[in-house]
């Protein structure tokens, strides 16, 4: 069995983009809700 | 969901806002979990080293933008049809929706791409076409944001929803209908899925908790589009 390529800063610099991707958008949709939530 | 032709009140939209964010929670905690079973708890790929590992987390985003896009496209055929102005807020909010896991697509695509195919980028069918797909929904996103009678813009965003929708099977086909460096489906493809269980029990939990969250981040979407709707009456 070969040894696998030594690559894992790609893995977690894809993790971290898909996080800070979703979570951006999670957090823009939040800072709507509250401001429908603090509306009369 | 409030009658035909009903204005939706503020604490309907309200309710319907807090649904969503908890299922998003729950689906966000989930993907968290995903991470630590991808990460600790799924064997390392022998060719492809740690890099393939970035397979569970871009095949959901591609399965949630594509299942985003295809509902568009179904909700805008039958806007067209019923012309409930319900089914206009839901594919405005799956669109969104959408784009936003095209953009985890399209970003951790070229990252797996650069070590396993030397390039961060190339110009193949599935590829292009799946850039033109989120370009395409940017375009509908704009496009209602340009139109400000809401029965107009219902109806021409109802069309560009559809020739998106179209747009999605040759997305999905583009691997056996184009000479392609992308891989070939491994799970939804005529025959069994071709990958060792403990790989395919992730990317099935990971599908499911995508899934989960593109269902939490509709609904708070669509809670949001309800206030904007009852705002709008209320200053009438």
């Amino acid at each position: 069995m070969p040894e696998p390529p030594v690559n894992g800063a790609y893995m977690i610099a894809a993790y971290v983009v898909a996080a800070v991707i979703l979570l951006s958008y999670f957090g823009s949709l939040v800072r709507r809700a509250g401001k429908v939530r603090s509306e009369k | 969901m409030t009658a035909v032709g009903s204005p939706p009140s503020l604490d309907r939209a309200r309710a319907v806002i807090r649904r969503g964010t908890a299922l998003s929670l729950v689906a966000l905690l989930g993907i968290a979990g995903v991470y630590v079973v991808a990460l600790a708890f799924t064997p390392i790929e022998a060719h492809q080293g740690l890099a393939q590992k970035i397979f569970y987390i871009h095949v959901p985003a591609a399965w949630s933008a594509l299942l985003a896009f295809s509902l568009v496209g179904i909700a805008s055929v039958l806007y067209l049809w019923l012309e409930d102005p319900r089914l206009d807020l839901f594919a405005a909010s799956s669109a969104e929706v959408g784009v936003a896991f095209s953009a985890v697509m399209l970003t951790t695509g070229p990252i797996w791409a650069k070590p396993i195919w030397g390039t961060w980028w190339t110009w193949d069918a599935r590829l292009t076409l799946t850039l033109f797909l989120f370009f395409l929904f940017v375009g509908y996103l704009s496009l209602r944001t340009a139109v400000h009678d809401r029965h107009e813009r219902a109806r021409f965003s109802a069309v560009v929803g559809i020739m998106g929708m179209l747009l999605v099977p040759f997305v999905h086909l583009s691997v056996y209908l184009f000479r392609t460096l992308h891989p070939q489906p491994i799970v939804l493809k005529p025959s069994a899925p071709s990958l060792p269980w403990e790989m395919l029990r992730t990317l099935l939990l990971s599908v499911l908790m995508f899934t989960l969250l593109y269902l939490g981040l509709l609904t708070m979407r669509y809670g949001l589009g309800l206030a904007a709707e009852a705002r709008e009456q209320r200053d009438a």
